[in-house]
């Protein structure tokens, strides 16, 4: 056995991978408190940040401050949902957005809003949002069963997503107030701009919860790699670990699409990207994909912010038009692996 | 120590198995003990590996009693069950491209807790697993790049690793060209000599008789016979069971059973 190859838990090369990951975050969540339209020397963005006073007080700690701390919250969440979805199904190509989550969670969402059930920084939001992600990831579990072949997960998840969009239309159709209905379908499209303290906090406790949840499973990840019987035969909880993948997914991106609207692909790329760094260990693999989320996520919220234009472009058209053709890539890449999978 | 005498491991009573209302195990009996290695043969569909997971504690058996060690099987926690016995599917499969110590650690899973990180007594299991399948050398190699034998010996090192008293394996030599076969079937008899039991289900009726120290056949969900290697696999119960004509040949150091023509 090489001395480095870490039998469980952490080791001095994942150490450095998340303390590498740690350092890019900060940087780049100070870079995103520099952006905008107001131009602020980094020497001011920095007194401001600590003092918070006059305008640049108010820029950067009630602009710019809540919207990278969303970016960094949220992008984590979808790196880390990723990563458990991913690990469930042995499927390098799991991710949220591809079993309808963020759609189902848009729907829950819209549905409150477009109704006037609730203000748009009420918990009855996120609590929507979670519970349409529930039921879609609920359901494609429920299809996909225990063999979880890849063929019937994508059918059922392209089913899931575009029921979800279904139901989106019809809320968006039925809507009582065209305004509202322009209000959601810009929200729609993703975005962390003009968000407040509020919006923090009320999701910040799903997604801790949600963190909680799925980092506790990542043991079961690394067992399901022999297979199904054979990690319950490891006294693996094989209900237990899908339940707290379905609550855990739900929680995190229910709660996320609540206040950021629908981003997706976060949650494919990032475990890509730092796979091979942890010896695709499916449990080694969730911290870094985390990082690299909210890593993704905030660069992503600085590229909107720096296409000059009369309109900022929405977060979730960037992440989209980044992560299709990355998903393509994939699929190219593993395509021999893909067609492979067909057969019993 | 003859094998009556030495400590009973597991019983079964009158297992019976319903998948999707179908009768799939019926009314099976068995036992095992330390310090042996029992075949089980059948042909396809005989309901061999459905027996073989409720015995793990996979499945849960429409009636009948499992005991291990003197306790009910159902009411073992899943970790004490999986300490109890290490079970090694069909098939071999790795999903994911890990390095070989990293899939022989998960074996240390029913011994792990989950919030530290591997004990010494871990790394030493895994070292023993390794060095008994002869897998070191391919340690720090990714599964994926392993010929078939080859992962079929990081299977088992894997289930061995666990150190179980017992082994349940499904067709561990299946796919494997004859050597692998008997190293495979030589592994096993070391980890029964090592004083565990081992229970397989195998394919090959000859390997079945030359390793096994009592063959289980099993037909249509009963286990139609439980002796000897040449009583149990007699030719008029492979005749009877696998419809093919066979002898038995005595090579000297037993006898083996070989068809004589198919069909």
């Amino acid at each position: 056995m090489t001395p480095d190859e870490p039998m469980t838990g952490l080791d001095r090369g994942d150490l450095r991978l998340n303390a590498a990951l740690v350092v890019l975050v900060a940087a780049l969540a100070f870079l995103s408190l520099l952006v905008g339209p107001a131009a602020l020397s980094p020497r001011t963005v920095l007194a401001a940040l600590m003092d918070g006073e006059g305008i640049p007080g108010i820029i950067v700690r009630d602009i710019r401050l809540p919207r990278t701390v969303l970016a960094i919250l949220i992008g984590a969440t979808f790196g880390l949902s990723g990563a458990a979805l991913q690990g469930l199904l042995r499927n390098p190509l799991a991710e949220p957005a591809l079993f309808g989550a963020p759609q189902a969670a848009a729907a829950g969402a819209a549905l409150v809003i477009a109704f006037g059930l609730a203000g748009a920084t009420s918990f009855a939001v996120p609590l929507a949002g979670i519970a349409g992600t529930m039921l879609a990831i609920g359901s494609l579990l429920a299809i996909a069963g225990r063999r979880a072949s890849l063929t019937v997960t994508m059918l059922a998840g392209l089913a899931l997503a575009s029921f979800g969009g279904a139901a989106i239309a019809l809320i968006l159709n039925l809507a009582p107030n065209p305004h509202v209905a322009l209000e959601i379908a810009f929200w729609l499209l993703g975005s962390l701009q003009d968000r407040s303290y509020e919006h923090v906090l009320i999701v910040v406790p799903f997604l801790i919860g949600s963190w909680v949840v799925l980092g506790m499973t990542a043991g079961a990840f690394r067992a399901l790699t022999l297979g199904e019987d054979a990690a319950a035969s490891l006294g693996v909880n094989i209900d237990h670990t899908r339940q707290a993948v379905v609550v855990g997914v739900a929680l995190g991106v229910g709660a996320a699409v609540a206040v950021a609207g629908a981003i997706s692909f976060v949650g494919l790329v990032a475990p890509h990207l730092v796979r091979r760094a942890v010896g695709s260990d499916p449990a080694r693999v969730m911290l870094p994909a985390a990082l690299t989320g909210a890593a993704l996520l905030t660069a992503a919220d600085i590229a909107v912010r720096l296409v000059p234009g009369p309109v900022e472009i929405k977060l979730g058209v960037v992440t989209a038009l980044i992560g299709v053709p990355f998903f393509l890539a994939m699929i190219f890449s593993e395509r021999r692996l893909l067609e492979g999978n067909s057969a019993p | 120590m003859t094998a009556a005498a030495a400590p009973l491991l597991l019983r079964a009573d009158a297992v019976t198995v319903q998948l999707g209302g179908a009768v799939v195990v019926d009314r099976a009996s068995l036992t095992l003990r330390t310090g042996e290695l029992v075949a089980l043969v059948g042909p396809n569909g005989a309901g061999k590996t459905t027996l073989m997971r409720a015995l793990a504690g996979l499945l849960l058996p429409a009636s009948g009693n499992i005991e291990i060690n003197g306790r009910q099987l159902e009411t073992l926690g899943q970790r004490e069950r999986a300490r109890a016995i290490a079970y090694l599917p069909q098939g071999h499969v790795f999903h994911w491209p890990m390095h070989v110590a990293a899939v022989v650690t998960l074996g240390r899973h029913p011994h792990a807790d989950p919030f530290s990180r591997t004990s010494p007594a871990d790394r030493d299991a895994v070292t023993r697993a390794l060095q008994a399948t002869a897998t070191e050398v391919f340690a720090g190699r990714r599964v994926t790049t392993l010929s078939g034998g080859e992962r079929a010996r990081v299977a088992l090192a894997r289930a061995l690793a666990t150190e179980a008293p017992m082994l349940f394996a499904d067709e561990p030599t299946a796919s494997l060209d004859p050597r692998h076969q008997l190293v495979v079937m030589d592994l096993l008899r070391r980890a029964v000599r090592a004083g565990g039991a081992v229970l397989a289900i195998l394919h090959d009726l000859t390997l079945a008789a030359r390793f096994a120290d009592r063959v289980m056949v099993m037909d249509g969900g009963r286990i139609v016979a439980d002796g000897r290697p040449e009583d149990a696999l007699s030719p008029a119960q492979i005749a009877k069971v696998f419809g093919v004509d066979a002898i038995n040949v005595d090579t000297g150091e037993g006898f083996i059973p070989i068809a004589r023509h198919p069909l």
